[in-house]
């Protein structure tokens, strides 16, 4: 149904995966947010997987730094995941912004989860 | 001269029109000869454009959005309108504000950029693709700055790379 899919994944326990899919633009940006408060207040660590998304714009941007930051303050893991056959419409916003190793982004998930995990249990 | 195909959108300038105007523009550059990453550029920079007028240029869902594309030899000049407060943003009507990257992020990813208003008269974007590219614009023009505490992108502080604080 949703062409634009964002969903919480659980399966990691201790760490939600945000699993983000498809264009992602202002339209969508208030569910992204609402998406990583309900990450955020599960108290864990949070992954945002864009392997499956393929255009983000600086609404998506400000929406996962508003988060990270939120993250860094609760002691919680923030990491973002691209995959290993990152879109254009992905890679370039967080090539020319500067932001790879800011948020940061991985490519795997599993690493995401691991370095969301380690960061949350404060070193 | 002309010859090229030509589009003209007009739209409410709300959030849901955005990707409506990635549609046509994916749909023209289809019909011309653009190198992949030159289409992602195009996509980023009037998604920029768009969400600036969405966010800044009126304020009530009242007003309109105007997109124009003309292809020629050079490439694809794409011009972003409102007829809002002009220049001068309003604040953001979106809450919360709006990061502050769309104009750099415009200057960086497109072949050449103008930037037009003044204050009661509306604003206009206006940008233009190569077809192919031997530089990436995003080196002559790259984005500056870093995000301050306040959440917002600020142009002036040094680049990305050093923690960023808060």
């Amino acid at each position: 149904m949703e062409a634009n899919p964002i969903v919480l994944d659980d399966t990691a326990g201790d760490v939600v995966v945000v699993v983000v899919e498809g264009e992602h633009d202002i339209y969508t940006a208030p569910t992204l947010r609402e998406r990583l408060e309900e990450a955020l207040d599960r108290g864990g660590g949070i992954v945002v997987d864009l392997t499956a998304a393929t255009f983000v714009d600086s609404s998506v941007l400000g929406a996962l730094l508003d988060a990270r930051r939120r993250a860094l303050e609760a002691s919680q893991g923030f990491v973002v995941c691209v995959g290993d056959t990152v879109e254009p419409g992905v890679q370039r916003i967080l090539d020319i912004t500067g932001l790879v190793p800011v948020l940061p982004v991985v490519r795997k998930r599993d690493d995401a989860i691991e370095a969301a995990r380690t960061n949350g249990a404060g070193e | 001269m002309t010859g090229g195909p030509e589009v003209l959108l007009i739209m409410p300038a709300r959030p849901e029109g955005v990707g409506v105007v990635r549609q046509a523009l994916a749909g023209m550059a289809d019909a011309l000869d653009f190198e992949a990453s030159v289409l992602a550029d195009m996509k980023m920079a009037v998604t920029e454009a768009c969400t600036n007028v969405v966010v800044h240029a009126y304020d009530s869902d009242s007003g309109m959005l105007e997109i124009e594309m003309r292809a020629s030899e050079a490439g694809l000049t794409i011009v972003v309108r409102d007829h809002g407060s002009g220049i001068q943003p309003r604040p953001a009507r979106s809450e919360p504000p709006a990061l502050g990257l769309g104009l750099p992020l415009i200057a960086a990813l497109s072949d050449a950029f103008e930037l037009r208003g003044s204050a009661g008269s509306g604003t206009e974007v206006r940008m233009t693709f190569a077809y192919t590219r031997d530089n990436d614009p995003a080196e002559a023009n790259p984005v500056t700055g870093r995000v301050g505490i306040d959440g917002r992108w600020d142009p002036e502080a040094p680049s990305q790379g050093a923690p960023a604080g808060g």
